[in-house]
């Protein structure tokens, strides 16, 4: 999928009041973390490369590749408009007033000539290099760093990744959810809707709510909307039967339909994804949207599932895909997948305000 | 044999604290049932949910035939002890209270939430599960802040773990034919 960076017009925001942002991993969303580190003033500009060089050959700074061994100086009427990082702080032996810091004591002189650096100071560089821009732009306050953008995360973390085609299915999709939910809070479960897509053919496979009220205390929406995949490929361990609205619908693919067209191209989380197969296995390649953040059964239930993507409207208190747990980012696991949140947002919290059966 | 528990009586929790010759047969039946399945070529996890000394649910993976990836043992045998409960009239809730599962590898993440959203107290497990598990492998989830998804679960874990380890090797020498062409995993 290609990275959607058009401005939506103004008047299709009357049709689609809402957001879909990305719920990303831990190391793509938290602050930057610091080192400290001494740098000095380049006292003539001319010997900058000499000084990089020699610095670089007593001080390679492994492991933080990512920051730029000189700045420019924020002040532009400084004296020495350049600065040079000469070591992290952990690269030497504690000095313990820095106040009276000097260049001699953590360079030797007859490895560089030092005359050309002013008094050293202490700062702080970022540890890691970014993954996202909110972390680039955090990070560069304090050093400048190397930042590759995946333009695809820049824009989805400005809710811009979709555009209003795309959110008006969405909508379409996450409605069917709702309207599920509400049908299933007719019948006394607790209000959670699901539904199952297949986002090549646009069909809905599987629509479900929670049925926990019934035989089962584990029949959560995912849950069932899983298990309605499975019958509608010949298989299923349970019947909805006497729930309307739990309903499956058998796949269909063309031939000449190619299941790499509208699948993510591009990688939100940098994460291998499952390769697409023709023959429908499980939930793979497919789009789950569920009324609120699953809890940790039912997402993990979608990684077993091999599920496409996740759009779920709003957050849980012990969900499992970006409050408690981040299950679709975790390392271990063999299978990743995207996570949005946001979709018909309002109507979903409506749901989870008047949702009586919780256990 | 790792095992954390507190010695308070009046914690009514910790009744279900079986003795160490209950643990060691339950343990064998569930030994028995995974050699069972491997025979059968099926996945070898040997699980059972037991009651006041009785077994109400026998769960062997169910994955293949129901093309749902969470047929797993352990759900399997949730769902008979659910059956059970409706047959003999009683109180789903209570049971599980009261109920100690005997599974030879750590359950899954999955399972894990499964066995916490019913208020399993105790579970006795053999090895670990390095890719999925649930009980302190991958995911901690019967001791995790989780105040809406059911109580904290006690966990036995070790027990014949070598045995259970080579029971899964020999198994995933053979291929599962259902299964799209795994990628080589980074790092």
């Amino acid at each position: 999928m290609e990275p959607q960076c058009k401005r939506r017009k103004a008047s299709e925001s009357e049709t689609v009041a809402w957001d879909v942002f990305p719920v990303l991993s831990d190391e793509q969303s938290q602050d930057a973390e610091l080192l400290e580190a001494y740098a000095a003033p380049i006292i003539n500009k001319k010997e900058t490369s000499r000084l990089v060089k020699e610095l670089a050959s007593i001080y390679p700074l492994p492991g933080v590749q990512h920051i730029k061994r000189v700045r420019a100086c924020k002040d532009s009427g400084s004296l020495n408009p350049l600065e040079v990082i000469v070591c992290l702080v952990r690269d030497v032996q504690p000095i313990p007033n820095n106040k009276d810091l000097s260049i001699s004591a953590l360079l030797p002189s007859d490895r560089v000539d030092i005359s050309g650096l002013g008094k050293p100071f202490l700062v702080k560089v970022p540890a890691y290099p970014p993954l996202t821009r909110p972390q680039f732009e955090q990070a560069s306050r304090h050093w400048p760093t190397s930042f590759h953008e995946d333009k695809r995360v820049t824009v989805a973390l400005k809710g811009q990744l979709f555009t209003a085609d795309q959110k008006a299915k969405m909508q379409k999709f996450m409605t069917a959810a709702v309207m599920a939910a509400k049908a299933g809070r007719a019948l006394g479960m607790d209000a959670v809707g699901a539904v199952i897509v297949d986002p090549q053919t646009e069909r809905v496979l599987a629509t479900g709510h929670d049925c926990r009220g019934g035989a089962n205390p584990l029949h959560h929406a995912v849950m069932v909307c899983i298990d309605l995949v499975a019958r509608g490929q010949g298989g299923g361990a349970y019947k909805f039967d006497r729930y309307p609205t739990c309903q499956f619908s058998v796949p269909t693919s063309s031939p000449h339909q190619s299941r790499t067209v509208i699948s993510p191209s591009v990688d939100l989380l940098g994460l291998d994804q499952a390769e697409q197969s023709w023959v429908p296995y499980i939930c793979t390649g497919y789009d789950l949207y569920v009324t609120r953040e699953p809890c940790v059964m039912c997402a993990m239930a979608l990684v077993h599932s091999r599920i496409g993507r996740v759009f779920y409207g709003v957050a849980s208190e012990d969900g499992a895909l970006g409050t408690k747990y981040k299950i679709h980012t975790q390392k271990d696991l063999n299978h990743h997948f995207e996570v949005f949140k946001g979709v018909l947002e309002q109507e979903c919290e409506e749901l989870k305000q008047d949702g009586a059966l919780i256990k | 044999m790792g095992t954390e528990t507190d010695d308070n009586p009046a914690d009514h929790r910790n009744t279900f604290q079986p003795s160490s010759e209950e643990i060691e047969h339950w343990m064998q039946k569930a030994f028995d049932m995974a050699k069972e399945a491997l025979e059968n070529g099926e996945v070898p996890v040997g699980c059972l949910m037991v009651y006041n000394n009785e077994v109400l649910g026998r769960g062997r993976n169910e994955v293949n035939e129901t093309k749902n990836a969470t047929r797993h043992a352990e759900m399997v045998a949730l769902d008979h002890v659910l059956q059970w409960c409706h047959q003999e009239n009683r109180n789903s809730k209570e049971v599980f209270k009261e109920t100690v599962l005997y599974v030879t590898v750590e359950p899954c993440i999955m399972c894990a939430g499964a066995l916490r959203l019913l208020n399993i107290p105790l579970v006795v497990y053999g090895c670990r599960n390095e890719r999925f598990g649930g009980c302190g492998s991958v995911l901690n989830v019967p001791a995790d802040e989780l105040p809406r998804t059911g109580a904290p679960f006690k966990c036995i874990s070790g027990f014949r773990s070598e045995e259970a380890v080579e029971l899964l090797k020999l198994f995933y020498k053979q291929e599962n034919p259902n299964a799209p062409k795994p990628k080589a995993r980074k790092d």
